[in-house]
């Protein structure tokens, strides 16, 4: 397999878009490629990801629309679509073309606008995501599988409202520092746990999850530039290789999983991407997961292989997962305060963490990082992509 | 069954898949037997939704997923007042969902 690297990366600001479908996805396109400076090199095959755009905004065909606005013709161009993990998969796709030799460089760009329909039709989208016949028709959401998900972390292991509270304060905290942020504004925990009011300010969801366990439905794009070793080397920018991809699935059904409390498909990703990494998930200097709900943080954060089962809300407890903690998670404000434009996320997750590599991230950036992982949980947990950067010497 | 939830038993080595699926998880059989899925058995787990899915006009919801005594899990919908982890139920079907004219049947959890 031929090494990748990432040359470019570049997003729009996540939240609600006047822009067009496409606008987005063309912005955040045409940032990457600037930032990642091709000069006279073409591109030579660009995919999108996105889940929802055939439904939402009666869109298909997005590869085609995309290489027409920046005019790439005769770029290769399709779109990949798989749920909440789309944009990671689409990097995945990606990643296969360089590495096999059929292209040398690859605009990856994810998209979402989701807020052109009201709340309800936004969750029903998103559910349609779940068994039709034996979760969808009982009222099954997201949110909700999250919640069911949440209540037997909390009984099996003793996390409690409070550890969620964290995560959102954390990532809320960390977003004020990333002005592509869909959300701008720290949180405390007398406003969404301890004060009387904080019921009013922070209502449930699905229990015992509550609003601010749970991220926004944002619009959004974001975008990387793959390489080829060869391209690599004639730009002037520092190496990121994608050092390990991995990627697994598990059953549709969540109550068909033997230990529901076991993200198994993000334990076997992230083995897998650490196994072609040659790399341990020790040597993680900076990540970003899926935190769509504050529990999952939590959850992948042991599933990843960064703290032992059950113990991940202690070492949020102790800060060790902050910005200036031993293994800052979600820099970016993560899902939860950045937002979830959701077939974008994927791909913003590996933007900020390119950033991050090349010292670019300004006020939230972790300090000398070299090794960065990022996960991508598509389903609720059926299908996750796990992606390992490194930054190499020059 | 039409009035029943149906899972598949692998005709080979008797797992049971709920949902049914075209190959046995187990051992890779592709013929099945229609088993209901039913019985009395313990909630793993529940959640009380408000950020209602479409078709909905309650002010809250309650799904479960519970453990089966006959060893199937499944997700459904737990008509009981005061929900707890591991509390004992038994399945009915009920109109779990309408959208439009057509209501939709399912399972539904009771307490014992």
């Amino acid at each position: 397999m031929k090494p990748i690297y990432v040359a470019g990366a570049g997003m729009t600001k996540f939240g609600r878009a006047d822009w067009s479908l496409i606008r987005l996805a063309s912005e955040a396109s045409r940032a990457a490629l600037h930032h990642a400076s091709l000069g006279e090199i073409p591109v030579d095959g660009v995919v999108v990801a996105n889940m929802g755009a055939a439904r939402v905004n009666k869109q298909t065909a997005l590869g085609s629309a995309l290489v027409d606005q920046l005019a790439l013709y005769p770029a290769m161009a399709e779109a990949v679509e798989n749920g909440p993990a789309s944009g990671a998969s689409a990097f995945k796709v990606g990643c296969q073309a360089i590495a096999s030799g059929m292209a040398d460089v690859v605009l990856v760009t994810g998209v979402e606008r989701m807020r052109v329909v009201n709340g309800l039709e936004g969750t029903d989208f998103v559910a349609s995501l779940s068994h039709p016949e034996v979760e969808y028709i009982y009222g099954v959401t997201l949110p909700s599988l999250a919640g069911m998900f949440a209540r037997l972390v909390m009984d099996r292991f003793g996390v409690e409202r409070r550890h969620l509270a964290m995560v959102a304060i954390k990532n809320h905290l960390n977003a004020t520092k990333n002005p592509y942020a869909h959300i701008q504004q720290a949180v405390t925990m007398e406003g969404i746990l301890t004060a009387p009011e904080a019921i009013v300010n922070n209502p449930p969801i699905a229990e015992p999850l509550h609003m601010f366990d749970c991220c926004p439905v944002s619009d959004g794009a974001a975008a990387v530039v793959l390489v080829s070793e060869e391209i690599m080397t004639k730009l002037g920018a520092p190496p990121i290789r994608v050092a390990g991809i991995g990627q697994a699935t598990d059953t549709h059904a969540v109550h068909e999983r033997e230990d529901p409390t076991d993200l198994k498909a993000v334990r076997l990703a992230s083995e897998r991407a650490f196994a072609m990494a040659g790399l341990r998930p020790a040597d993680v200097n900076v990540a970003e997961l899926h935190d769509a709900f504050t529990i999952l943080e939590i959850a992948e954060s042991e599933a990843a292989g960064f703290f032992g089962h059950g113990e991940g809300h202690l070492a949020l407890e102790r800060g060790e997962t902050a910005l200036d903690g031993r293994l800052p998670i979600n820099p970016s404000g993560g899902l939860k305060a950045k937002g979830h434009p959701v077939g974008a996320t994927g791909v913003a997750q590996l933007v900020e963490l390119t950033w991050q590599l090349r010292g670019e991230a300004e006020g939230r950036q972790v300090k000398d990082a070299e090794v960065a992982y990022a996960c991508n949980f598509g389903g609720f947990g059926n299908n996750v992509v796990a992606t390992v950067l490194r930054r190499e010497a020059r | 069954m039409s009035d029943k939830v149906v899972g598949g038993k692998c005709s080979a080595c008797g797992a049971v898949s709920y949902p049914r699926r075209a190959v046995c998880p187990k051992c890779r059989n592709e013929t099945f037997e229609r088993i209901p899925i039913e019985g009395e058995g313990t909630v793993l787990t529940y959640t009380d939704v408000y950020a209602l899915a479409i078709d909905y006009e309650t002010r809250y919801l309650r799904l479960a997923i519970v453990e089966l005594d006959s060893g199937q899990r499944a997700t459904g919908q737990l008509l009981a007042d005061d929900p707890k982890l591991g509390m004992r139920i038994q399945t009915t079907i009920g109109v779990v969902r309408k959208p439009g004219e057509k209501p939709i049947t399912g399972l539904q959890f009771v307490p014992i």
